[in-house]
């Protein structure tokens, strides 16, 4: 028997279990601001989410993949293949004579992000028509885009781009970057998708249990493919933003980033069986693996001991909600 | 000889007494068949026995020795073994490895295979049973694997096995083969207990048959002497039959109409129409081809021929949207994994099929859906703390009216129930019965699926009897006896 101590009231163990991630995150940032010189400073904090903006627009839509129940582990590739389909696309559409270099990137952004959308299709059809596992599917597909950038940029970074577009991913409005905007428009879109629409509860609901959905009368299938294709267009945009940033674009972007995605999900809290997940734990998830890193640099850590410490943390966090639904699944008894 | 026996057992659960001082002598070298329609205490016998509950008072001797089961797997290393209709196989496995479950051939520390396949041919072959003991378990038919799993029993030695209706998921060819292997268990020293539900089976493999009711044992008798009447009186007594109410009467409006339709080889040819307001029952035992009916009718799957019709609309290509545009409505049987979603709310699971109702554009309206969530909390009187609640917490009773109302809130036309009082208690069903005839009186029709005959008889307009995929006969409830349908739905010929 556990004594039990005033403070410890069940309200108490509610709010904690409820918001563990965002306590972490708390104290973490009164130690960083602490111990970390140049933590606490407002440019700092906004680098941190600058950094994260890749990442995070696609974690956003991967969060809505997941809790579906499927998963894209392509999305690092289509980073490349957007940002070099982009940049490519804005030459030739200049070099035809059709459009000038200003107006040329808009056009070639457009098809880009349509390409997404067509092989998150293509992923999503494969998925529901043939009930291929989407892991495969998108591990295949991995391959598939990362060889299509490097064949069409041929191996080299690709630059014909005009000036205002660095604006995209470099720019700033007042002392706000511009990515950072883009991340706070993506989470609110998909926050309010998640929460308030229909689609957002047939998604739970097809990843909570796809034979009871199907039931119920939701196109479970409609859904999947929807969700593959909305977090394929979120790593287009995300490869726009990124070769915004760089002013080029480059099949070697991008290459293992599904990892950095998928863990601020999996930190967020999704449950990778699906059902499970808040977009709002996503973006406590990005926060919280930013200023991981931010931290570690700040503090001189060695590079590659960031890594080890980054899967660590990954491991700790799955723990952390697995000894609780474990605990809860006990209490209940 | 080994002799099992059971001895004054008694079973209490909070609110029934299960069994109630029963006493049975099984011997090894007979079939010992045992009897009696759902929650006779035939389950808790056979739980008892294999040790996956304890009794509440009496004893359990094999061969005159007293013996306690600390449990399920203790019982079986005191040679106890039951074969479950679920089967425990490993589908990835081949024959071989099944039977052996680990104890193989061993050559130094590696299994030697060809030795070990050898050693799992000659136990096939003992049991006179033709299968290639190196083919994939899941490339196996159902019966099959069903024989393969009493070998797999049988290959640990025991002194008592159990089968819980084997033969309930087979064709009556494929009941022979299992047979067939059931007789070459008779040479054994074996206890063989054989739980069925096909009466007709009994005269086939059976030698003796023990009858419980209401958790009592009502005759232990000798096949060879028995009549059919004789087994159904001892199952059924004098049985009295409970009414719906008298003044619901369906209309002769059809709003549904199902024609010839075909599912080889689950059902064939099934024809029949669905009155405005009628509660129409289908009754039939497990594999009869009921659930696989309802499922096609709804769309849940696919069918080969026939038509659907509703309301003179002929469904072309149904599904579960479609259908449930049309107005129809399944309550699926196995509710906790096609039923709900068990990681959501109350209210979200109240609320799945009817997302579009409650939705303006695209966004859900919820003030809508929690108005939707309390009416049906309350009028189906959901017991739950607060619609927030996640629902694998509450009980059967309250999760089968949660699926209820989640179709309900489509305001449909006709509602489709498979099985729902399985697994709820007496309360709950009486509950989920008075919801099926407010329905009706609203003039919402219902299909209503279970295998407790009984309930039937209780709740429906009319019935049709459902044998091996084929409607065999239709009646009026009022025109039969509980005993009358069971037989027929069995396929006795006790009349």
């Amino acid at each position: 028997m556990k004594t039990n101590l005033n403070w410890k009231t069940p309200d108490f163990y509610k709010i904690v279990r409820r918001y563990t991630m965002e306590l972490i995150l708390v104290g973490m940032i009164i130690a960083l601001s602490l111990f970390a010189d140049g933590f606490a400073t407002y440019t700092n904090l906004l680098g941190i989410l600058r950094s994260a903006a890749i990442t995070g627009v696609i974690a956003f839509g991967m969060t809505m993949t997941i809790i579906g129940g499927e998963i894209d582990l392509s999305v690092g590739s289509a980073i490349a293949l957007s940002a070099v389909m982009t940049a490519t696309l804005t030459g030739k559409i200049a070099d035809a004579g059709i459009l000038s270099l200003e107006y040329a990137v808009v056009a070639a952004m457009i098809v880009s992000l349509i390409i997404g959308a067509i092989i998150g299709f293509i992923n999503g059809f494969i998925r529901t028509k043939f009930n291929m596992p989407s892991f495969i599917i998108t591990l295949a597909m991995l391959n598939v885009l990362h060889g299509l950038a490097s064949v069409i940029s041929g191996g080299f970074p690709i630059t014909t781009l005009p000036m205002w577009y660095n604006f995209i991913g470099a720019g700033r409005i007042g002392s706000v970057p511009v990515a950072v905007i883009w991340l706070l428009i993506v989470f609110a879109i998909t926050s309010i998708v998640m929460n308030y629409s229909r689609f957002g509860r047939e998604v739970y609901a097809v990843g909570g249990n796809p034979e009871a959905a199907r039931l119920s009368g939701i196109n479970v299938k409609g859904v999947k493919i929807i969700i593959m294709v909305v977090v394929q267009v979120m790593a287009a945009f995300a490869g726009i933003i990124f070769s915004a940033l760089v002013m080029s674009g480059s099949s070697t972007f991008g290459r293992g980033r599904e990892i950095d995605v998928i863990s601020a999900v999996i930190i967020g809290g999704a449950s990778l069986n699906g059902g499970i997940g808040k977009i709002r734990g996503t973006f406590m998830g990005i926060i919280f693996l930013g200023i991981v890193m931010n931290a570690m640099t700040l503090l001189g850590v060695d590079i590659f001991v960031q890594h080890i410490f980054r899967g660590l943390l990954i491991l700790f966090a799955v723990l952390l909600y697995t000894v609780q639904n474990q605990k809860q699944l006990r209490t209940r008894k | 000889m080994s002799v099992l026996q059971v001895q004054n057992i008694t079973k209490i659960f909070p609110g029934t007494v299960a069994l109630d001082d029963v006493s049975i002598t099984f011997e090894s070298g007979r079939v010992n068949a045992l009897v009696g329609k759902n929650g006779s205490g035939k389950s808790t016998l056979v739980k008892i026995i294999n040790g996956a509950q304890p009794t509440t008072s009496g004893k359990i001797l094999i061969d005159g020795e007293e013996m306690h089961f600390l449990g399920p797997k203790d019982a079986f290393n005191k040679s106890i073994t039951t074969v479950y209709q679920e089967l425990s196989l490993i589908p990835g496995w081949t024959v071989a490895e099944n039977i052996l479950m680990g104890r193989y051939k061993m050559k130094g520390k590696l299994i030697d295979w060809e030795k070990s396949y050898e050693m799992a041919d000659e136990i096939l072959n003992e049991m006179g049973i033709d299968m290639n003991s190196q083919e994939m378990v899941y490339k196996l038919s159902i019966w099959e694997r069903q024989l393969l799993e009493i070998v797999k029993a049988v290959n640990h030695n025991p002194k008592v096995i159990l089968l819980d209706e084997p033969t309930s998921s087979l064709t009556q060819k494929e009941s022979q083969m299992l047979f067939k292997l059931v007789m070459e268990l008779k040479k054994r020293d074996v206890v063989i207990i054989y739980i069925t539900h096909r009466l007709q089976e009994l005269w086939e493999i059976a030698d003796t048959c023990t009858v419980l009711k209401d958790g009592k044992c009502t005759g232990n008798i000798e096949m060879k002497n028995a009549t059919h009447k004789q087994i159904l009186d001892l199952m059924f007594g004098d049985v009295v039959i409970k009414h719906r109410p008298k003044n619901l009467e369906p209309s002769d409006q059809v709003v549904l109409k199902v024609n010839n339709l075909t599912r080889e080889p689950a059902f064939k040819n099934v024809s029949f129409e669905l009155k405005k307001g009628e509660i129409l029952g289908i009754a039939g035992m497990l594999g009869s081809g009921r659930t696989e009916l309802l499922r096609a009718i709804f769309g849940a799957d696919q069918f080969d021929r026939g038509e659907i019709i509703v309301e003179q609309e002929n469904i072309k290509f149904p599904s579960p949207i479609k259908m449930k545009e049309m107005g129809l409505a399944l309550t699926p049987e196995d509710r906790k994994n096609e039923g709900l979603i068990q990681v959501m709310s109350v209210k979200n699971n109240l609320c799945n099929a009817s997302l579009k109702l409650l939705s303006r554009g695209i966004f859900i309206n919820r003030k809508l859906e929690i108005e939707f969530a309390n009416r049906q909390v309350e009028n189906l009187q959901i017991k739950t703390p607060d619609i927030n609640f996640q629902v694998t917490s509450l009980s059967g009773g309250n999760q089968q009216k949660i699926v209820i109302g989640n179709w309900l809130n489509t305001s449909p036309k006709v509602i489709l129930f498979d099985e729902p009082s399985r697994g709820i208690d007496v309360d709950a069903k009486q509950q989920i019965f008075q919801i099926i005839w407010e329905l009706s009186r609203k003039g919402i029709s219902s299909i209503l699926v279970s295998s407790e005959l009984e309930e039937l008889l209780e709740v429906c307009h009319r019935i049709l009897i459902m044998r091996h995929g084929q409607i065999t006969g239709v009646i009026r409830p009022e025109a039969l006896k509980i005993d009358d349908l069971y037989s027929r739905c069995m396929g006795g010929n006790a009349f």
